[in-house]
């Protein structure tokens, strides 16, 4: 409710009433305008803080650059998304996503990183607009049931608003690359990268590796050997040492 | 030729005229003849020109070389540390990905190695709307001759195909139409299928193992790690370029750099250099077209499900092409990327984009590169002091009809082929498409600009060349029209976008451009 005439807001439950400041009747309590602003306010900042910055739990691992709440988002994203017991035998919380964005995260150009900080920033808390079905649908998206945040996730998928749709369709980009860039996952698709042992070229023998000098590398003239052959690698030959020992 | 083997003392003249980052420990100043900006592959056709024939060179890079043991064989990590932006570049207009490499060799160290002449109809095309005389492609096949002898450029043996390539060729051969091997800067591929992170095999003639290494062996001294932020004018003269060291992978910016040549050549790409023009005062400008008519050949790609598993990830990144509907403004192309790269295509969540992945082993990717000649953008330099460009560039509805047919004849061919069902990736039409006579959806109206997942695959007309100064910034000998010893050799050149693959095209001119730039030596 907008006071016009003073240009203060009169808060819910709440009855102006006159004087020679500004000040409002609740519950037949007189306060002044000034301190139910603060109390308000105070109120509002209470409640966001808490539902911005509380109860994310501490996560276990030594993550560099991912905060609690963007770890808690795409765990419960990744869970929903990709679910167990579906037609891959390595579901979402297999994969540990947060660790795969973690390392990406340190690889990321900084406008990037913060773009795509904003994207889970945004998606965990959309639900204040875009309620989930059920009690509590209007907590953030990672305190939903399983049930919630797949609904969630079907709306946004399903959108007729073509930015709800791109919106999804980033998060899903940032969840797949970790779900189908982890080695199990790879392993089943058999789409593992091969073994085998790259050629010793001149080029081998002038660039050190990135950050370091000349005194880094690695081979010498006499190291090189024959250039690729031409000879098709081996199917049945064994994946990338990589991606050959995983948790799955 | 064949790959070079250097002696040790040569190999050990090429390493002292690198430079690499752990080297810069103080502010940097140097001259040469000339100054050549951009490792890729027009920047290191024309360092290795100009060294050949004796002139001191200088070729500036601001990525880092790489070598096989550091190539992420994951394709978000691979693009996040090789790719400006992280590989995470998009237009503004209508939102697109785009892509520019950040390492020595440029694009050439994550392109498929594509080498294609476009048809003498293209260049006859540019000669007639640009005024440019002398561009034809019978006079530009001497060079085309020389540039693939050095890299050996060859078409792709059937050996190393695969199935998903060699299904591409069936296909076309049931619809009766025109079908190629893809002629790839390779030597000796195992097809590995990971073109797209860089060659472990070493087998992709990349610049950084071709080009680059011979131009170091006839004396170009090459800085790896420093961005250049402008040129050095005074009038109609150019005397050299500035920047400063960046680290690599963080890009934090370390000693100032000063680099003076009698020429300078920029080569840095078609949405680096007319950043680097506009940060120079907005040099070489009074025509008004530097930065303006940015075009892209938009990639659109359907995925075919085949009934048995087809070795997916076996055989060359992209083996087979059709040129059949090059008239109608589309390439036919068949592909291959790392599963994390090309699924941002794959429809649905939950249990149904698990089904799909599940399906990986039996897909098969192909796509086209489409001719949008009336989709038009910019390239701006950003607020502050960012050297990357904020680009705007918007699919113009006429173009539209390209990408449904394009769509519509890569369905056919999955059909042909022997494809149970096909995903067309179009948000206004079914996710999945299991006959022919569904997937004529794709050409009705239906299909929007925006309902098409779209990649702008190749970057054209940012500076481009025509005959008459007030309507280009070069000539067709790549000179800029405003200055006297300024040069410029990416595919921001090119007037129009070339129809096919431009890299071939970008190191013809780039060496007619540095025998051109000799006489003036």
């Amino acid at each position: 409710m907008w006071d016009r005439k003073r240009g203060l807001p009169t808060p819910v439950g709440a009855e102006r009433v006159g004087g020679r400041h500004a000040q409002f009747r609740v519950s037949g309590v007189i306060i002044p305008a000034v301190q139910l602003a603060f109390f308000v306010l105070a109120v509002v900042v209470a409640l966001g803080a808490r539902r911005f910055l509380r109860g994310y739990p501490r996560s276990s691992h030594d993550y560099q650059r991912l905060r609690p709440r963007e770890i808690a988002l795409l765990r419960a994203a990744t869970d929903a998304m990709f679910p167990a017991r579906g037609a891959i035998p390595v579901s979402g919380a297999d994969v540990d996503a947060p660790r795969y964005v973690d390392t990406w995260f340190e690889l990321l150009h900084p406008a990037k990183r913060f773009q795509i900080r904003l994207l889970l920033l945004f998606f965990e808390h959309a639900t204040l607009f875009f309620w989930a079905p059920g009690a509590g649908g209007w907590r953030r998206f990672s305190a939903l049931s399983l049930q919630q945040r797949i609904e969630v996730l079907r709306a946004w998928y399903a959108s007729g608003w073509f930015v709800r749709r791109l919106v999804f369709t980033a998060l899903r980009s940032v969840l797949g690359i970790a779900y189908l860039g982890h080695p199990a996952t790879m392993r089943h698709l058999r789409v593992a990268p091969y073994a085998f042992d790259s050629p010793v070229l001149d080029p081998d023998v002038l660039y050190p590796p990135i950050g370091q000098g000349p005194d880094a590398i690695r081979y010498r003239p006499e190291d090189r050997t024959p250039p690729a052959s031409g000879v098709p690698i081996d199917l049945s030959g064994p994946v990338h040492p990589d991606y050959e020992d995983s948790p799955l | 030729m064949s790959v070079r083997l250097h002696s040790a003392a040569e190999l050990s003249q090429m390493q002292d005229r690198l430079r690499v980052f752990a080297q810069y420990d103080a502010d940097v100043h140097e001259s040469a003849d000339v100054v050549v900006v951009g490792s890729g592959p027009a920047g290191a056709v024309v360092a290795y020109e100009l060294a050949a024939a004796g002139r001191d060179v200088i070729l500036v890079e601001e990525g880092p070389p790489f070598i096989p043991s550091e190539f992420e064989l994951e394709g978000g990590l691979s693009m996040a540390r090789t790719m400006r932006e992280s590989g995470l570049r998009m237009t503004a207009g209508s939102i697109m990905p785009t892509m520019q490499a950040n390492c020595l060799g440029g694009g050439s160290l994550v392109n498929s190695a594509i080498c294609v002449r476009p048809p003498a109809e293209v260049f006859e095309e540019w000669s007639d709307r640009f005024q440019l005389e002398n561009t034809s492609r019978e006079g530009l096949e001497p060079h085309y001759d020389v540039v693939g002898d050095f890299l050996g450029i060859a078409p792709t043996p059937d050996a190393v195909q695969g199935p998903r390539n060699l299904l591409f060729r069936d296909g076309c051969k049931k619809l009766g139409i025109s079908s190629e091997p893809i002629a790839r800067n390779v030597r000796g591929c195992r097809g590995s299928g990971e073109c797209f992170t860089g060659c472990r095999n070493r087998a992709k003639q990349s610049m950084d193992i071709s080009y680059i290494p011979e131009a170091l062996h006839h004396g170009a001294r090459v800085f790896t790690s420093v961005q250049v932020q402008q040129v050095r004018w005074d009038g109609r003269r150019v005397s050299g370029v500035e920047g400063q060291v960046v680290e690599p992978l963080t890009g934090r910016l370390s000693h100032r750099v000063r680099f003076d040549g009698r020429f300078v050549v920029l080569a840095a790409g078609c949405m680096a250099t007319p950043v680097l023009l506009q940060r120079s005062g907005d040099l070489a400008n009074r025509s008004g077209q530097v930065g303006e008519n940015l075009q892209f050949h938009p990639g659109v790609a359907v995925a075919g499900v085949f009934p048995e598993a087809i070795d997916v990830q076996f055989g060359a990144t992209q083996g087979y092409q059709s040129l059949e509907f090059l008239d109608r403004g589309f390439k036919l192309e068949s592909l291959w990327a790392p599963p994390a790269v090309s699924a941002v295509r794959t429809p649905g969540f939950g249990h149904e984009l698990l089904e799909h992945f599940a399906e990986i082993p039996r897909t098969a990717v192909w796509d086209a590169i489409c001719s949008t000649h009336r989709s038009l953008g910019t390239v701006r330099a950003r607020w502050g002091r960012s050297m990357d460009p904020a680009l705007r560039w918007r699919l113009h509805p006429d173009d539209v009809p390209v990408l449904r047919e394009a769509l519509h004849a890569v369905a056919r061919l999955f059909f042909a082929a022997g494809a149970e069902r096909i995903l067309p990736g179009v948000n206004s039409l079914p996710a999945v498409m299991d006959s022919e006579d569904q997937a004529r959806a794709l050409l009705s109206d239906r299909v929007q600009g925006r309902d098409v997942v779209t990649g702008g695959n190749h970057a054209f007309c940012t500076t481009r060349m025509h005959g008459d100064p007030e309507q280009g910034v070069v000539d067709e000998l790549g000179r800029c029209h405003d200055m006297d010893n300024l040069y410029i050799a990416d595919t921001g050149i090119f007037p129009r976008c070339p129809s096919v693959n431009p890299m071939y095209t970008a190191m013809v001119l780039a060496r007619r451009q540095a025998h051109s730039l000799l006489e003036r030596l």
